[in-house]
């Protein structure tokens, strides 16, 4: 994470917009730069911290890009691992040892036996040891003295600068009250062509998940609030803040948050960002970006299964009615249901071959503790979605009850979900929601964002 | 649907309200629903009762502690807790640095037996009130900060990080404890007694903050934590608590050779600032502007860097360890604090003369077996950074060393109520060692403290 002081001096305020000073990933001066510093890093391999910065200091000199050069080498050593220095005797018991002697000076004095290196070799004697070995041991546990052992990363010119960019467009958003984004899924398209080249492996057997679906995870995982509305041409425009924002007039306290929360979005596939910012001695600012400035994510995409019940279920389906022998297709954490100030992502969505509009999603409420239970329930409830599925594990302590008044159909299993049953109620939903199949059902698009 | 409120992040949220209802005055209709700040509570709860709106928010317990300080209390802080609970248990008291303020909170949180949670304005300082809780209470503390989270009825955090924590956790705690409460009015600090729906708040302070500090509109301590509900001054207290004190100046030379070094570096550095008469274009913030311009400027950046090797200078030169031995020497039966402004120059003066050192870096636990040592006459010199500024009990060292240090009055004060607990009527000493004929001379006239202030 890069500093204040780092990114400041790379801000240009036009009037009320600010802009970055990235560095060009092609320019020569800025490739030799980061060329210079990754080789004077690696050269670094066993030394000190301290020891790096002072050679960094160096070879800043009286160069006037030293915010960039410091920040260049604050994402390497972000990157890196500096360890402390092993000893046999801890340094804190050899300060111990040493300081019960001190105030020790160079020269004899009357008030003090010792001098002070008569009281290191004395402890180097207690200690079967060198003095210098005393020297080198006593503050070995201060960062400055760790060592770099791993620099955590391969780095290339272009992988560096590009990170630093990274990193710059982040420590604005630190200082943001407010995000607003616009973002449009074209990875879907994709993910159909992906699928009639055939399978790959298990994963591929059914569709990709949803871009979103990382979006919506990531937007919860860092705790923020969001207000989102689909957007008539696809896709959804959201609001971003935090609980507080409303009462506290641009607060900057979930800048850490968006800041996080950035990677996320770069995934996406389209998108653009404003951000409201506020930073130090600068007025008031909008910040806009978008996909097509040069950042990469250095998050990954989801491709896992919450949990095996699912993966199972999702298998299962590929081998008894994937491909040609039934009329659904399975996919994976595609819908968002948006409810009042949270997300439900069900677990599959089955989607008519013929008709896409034909929609029943799907949710697994399988083995969890009763707070997730107790959560999931309020949200089904709010959700109020007359083509949700639900299959529940009775093993939990929910009663028909609980989901008594939820428009969507429930079917309780014990070991697993039985899959004929699963699907034979999915035909009876699809026909009450959308009409008998074939005949024109061409009321489910209305209905499926309810 | 029966009508409830919820806690969330700092805010306090209505449940099964709706938009056509007009709940109590501080509600706002936000995002469908009906929202207002956590610190609300303590006034809505009677109005809670009589719209029959449930109450999930207190999370807080009622704790079953025992006291186990041996400390019998002074008058003047038995009254202090008495205002503050005739107060309805909501304001700050204002009591002298060395006065005994987390005697006043501990007391406070022994008479209200219920979840609490302290803010610090420093790491350094959530260790000592963790340990002073610990002592107090025999109890497991939480702790809440960048290097540890766990929450206990009874926890400590920082300004820094109390915003997480109540955004989290903010509903589990009925009384807040803000210490060093004249930090509150910072701009993101603030937010958390906002945040918190606490209905007991006690703000302590030695130096409350005048009203223009508490500006931006925002903050203001008295709506957020309530009046100032009792103020002991310096004055009153002198010979009951706290011991006089006097400050002594020590003047040092350069060496020749430093002295060469400091007037080349010094003509850079003074020769641009003088030639661009920064300081009348840009007044209190000229060096900021040196910062800026050295981005761009060739002159610019070589005085800014002249600067800092003429600050370095300074902080390490000859004269001032020789100054600083003697010292040592002179007082080599007192118990002495050194203070040194950069932690490099800490750990010099620690390696030189053996001596340990605390600085932010220091881990709880030697902290605590430094002090106790020194307490216990183990080790006789402690040498520190800026880490015990506020409030840090040393109360045994008679001897105070400054080598360089920042501007600020209130900074000052503040040091030198470190060295003024009273033991047996003896005078305390801070010296203050500064280098001749430099930029140390300007830095000292500022330090000196304001006429209002009581030393």
């Amino acid at each position: 994470m890069l500093t204040a002081d780092l990114v400041k001096p790379r801000l240009r305020l036009r009037g009320p917009e600010l802009f970055i000073e990235l560095v060009s990933t092609y320019d020569a001066h800025w490739q030799q730069t980061a060329n210079d510093l990754i080789t004077l890093f690696q050269q670094h391999l066993g030394h000190t911290h301290a020891e790096w910065h002072k050679a960094l200091e160096t070879y800043e000199g009286e160069r006037l890009d030293y915010i960039v050069i410091r920040g260049l080498a604050k994402v390497l050593s972000d990157a890196a691992t500096f360890s402390p220095l092993t000893t046999s005797l801890s340094p804190l018991q050899l300060r111990e040892q040493a300081f019960a002697y001190g105030p020790a000076f160079a020269t004899p004095h009357p008030s003090r036996s010792n001098t002070r290196d008569e009281v290191i070799q004395r402890i180097a004697q207690e200690l079967d040891t060198l003095p210098e070995y005393i020297e080198s041991a006593l503050f070995a546990d201060r960062p400055a003295t760790y060592l770099l052992t791993d620099l955590g990363a391969e780095w290339t010119p272009e992988g560096l600068l590009a990170r630093y960019n990274l990193e710059l467009t982040r420590g604005v958003l630190y200082w943001a009250s407010q995000v607003n984004i616009e973002v449009h899924d074209n990875t879907q398209d994709q993910g159909k062509s992906h699928t009639q080249d055939g399978p790959i492996h298990d994963d591929s057997t059914i569709e990709p998940i949803s871009p979103y679906k990382d979006l919506w995870r990531y937007i919860k995982l860092f705790k923020l609030m969001f207000w989102a509305q689909p957007l008539p041409e696809g896709g959804y425009s959201i609001e971003l803040d935090g609980p507080i924002s409303p009462f506290v007039h641009a607060t900057t306290r979930y800048g850490r948050q968006f800041a996080a929360f950035l990677p996320a979005l770069l995934l996406c596939e389209q998108w653009r960002m404003v951000a409201t910012v506020h930073a130090p001695q600068l007025q008031t600012s909008q910040y806009k970006l978008d996909h097509t400035l040069p950042l990469v994510s250095h998050f990954k995409r989801s491709g896992l299964f919450d949990s095996r019940l699912e993966a199972d279920f999702a298998s299962e389906f590929e081998q008894k009615m994937g491909g040609k022998r039934g009329h659904w297709r399975l996919v994976r954490e595609s819908e968002v249901l948006l409810l009042k100030d949270t997300v439900m992502i069900p677990d599959f969505t089955l989607i008519d071959v013929q008709d896409d509009s034909r929609k029943i999603l799907i949710e697994l409420v399988g083995f969890w503790h009763p707070d997730y239970l107790r959560r999931k329930i309020a949200k089904v409830r709010e959700a109020n979605c007359a083509h949700l599925l639900l299959l529940v594990y009775q093993g939990l302590k929910v009663t028909e009850d609980a989901f008594q008044d939820v428009a969507s159909e429930v079917i309780f299993f014990r070991q697993k979900p039985v899959l004929k049953e699963v699907m034979e109620t999915v035909e009876v939903m699809a026909e009450r929601i959308y009409g008998v199949r074939g005949k024109g059902g061409g009321k489910g698009k209305k209905q499926e964002m309810d | 649907m029966s009508k409830s409120i919820f806690f969330q992040g700092g805010t306090l949220v209505l449940r099964d309200v709706g938009d056509e209802e007009h709940p109590p005055e501080p509600f706002k209709l936000i995002k469908e629903r009906w929202r207002c700040e956590g610190y609300h509570y303590g006034t809505l709860q009677p109005t809670l009762r009589e719209q029959a709106i449930r109450d999930t928010v207190p999370r807080w317990r009622t704790l079953d502690l025992t006291w186990q300080e041996t400390r019998e209390p002074h008058d003047y802080q038995v009254e202090a807790l008495l205002a503050w609970e005739l107060a309805k248990r909501r304001g700050s008291i204002v009591l002298p640095t060395g006065a005994g303020k987390t005697f006043v909170a501990l007391q406070t949180i022994y008479r209200m037996k219920c979840s609490t949670v302290v803010i610090a304005p420093t790491i350094d300082l959530l260790h000592q009130w963790y340990a002073r809780l610990v002592n107090a209470f025999s109890l497991e503390i939480g702790v809440y900060y960048s290097g540890e989270k766990k929450v206990q009825p009874l926890t400590v955090t920082t300004y820094h990080s109390a915003g997480d924590l109540m955004a989290e956790y903010g509903n589990t705690f009925k009384l807040i404890i803000f210490d060093e409460v004249h930090h509150l009015p910072a701009p993101s600090w603030g937010e958390t007694a906002l945040m918190a729906p606490a209905p007991l708040r006690l703000g302590l302070t030695a130096t409350y903050p005048e009203a223009h500090e508490q500006t931006n509109g925002r903050w203001d301590l008295s709506d957020l934590i309530g009046p100032i509900v009792y103020t002991k001054r310096i004055e009153e207290l002198i010979g009951v608590q706290l011991a006089q004190y006097r400050t002594e100046r020590l003047r040092v030379d350069l060496t020749p050779d430093e002295r060469a070094r400091y007037d080349a570096d010094h003509a850079i550095y003074m020769g641009y600032v003088r030639a661009q008469d920064l300081p009348r274009r840009f007044g209190a913030s000229w060096l900021m502007e040196l910062m800026r311009l050295s981005v761009s400027n060739v002159q610019a950046r070589r005085a800014f860097l002249a600067r800092q090797r003429i600050l370095r200078l300074l902080s390490s030169c000859e004269g001032k360890f020789n100054a600083l031995e003697g010292l040592l020497h002179e007082y080599a039966h007192e118990q002495v604090l050194v203070f040194a402004e950069q932690n490099a120059v800490v750990y010099d003066i620690a390696k030189r003369y053996l001596v340990p050192a605390i600085t932010h870096e220091t881990s709880a636990a030697e902290r605590k077996h430094i002090l106790d040592s020194f307490q216990a006459g183990r080790y006789r010199v402690i040498v520190t950074s800026r880490v015990l500024n506020e409030g840090v009990d040393v109360p045994e060292a008679k001897i105070a060393i400054v080598l360089g240090g920042t501007a600020g009055a209130r900074e000052y004060i503040q040091r030198l109520g470190r060295i003024l607990r009273k033991v047996e009527n003896r005078e305390a000493v801070l010296f203050e060692i500064i280098v001749r004929k430099t930029l140390d001379e300007g830095k000292a006239q500022r330090r000196q403290p304001r006429k209002t202030d009581p030393c």
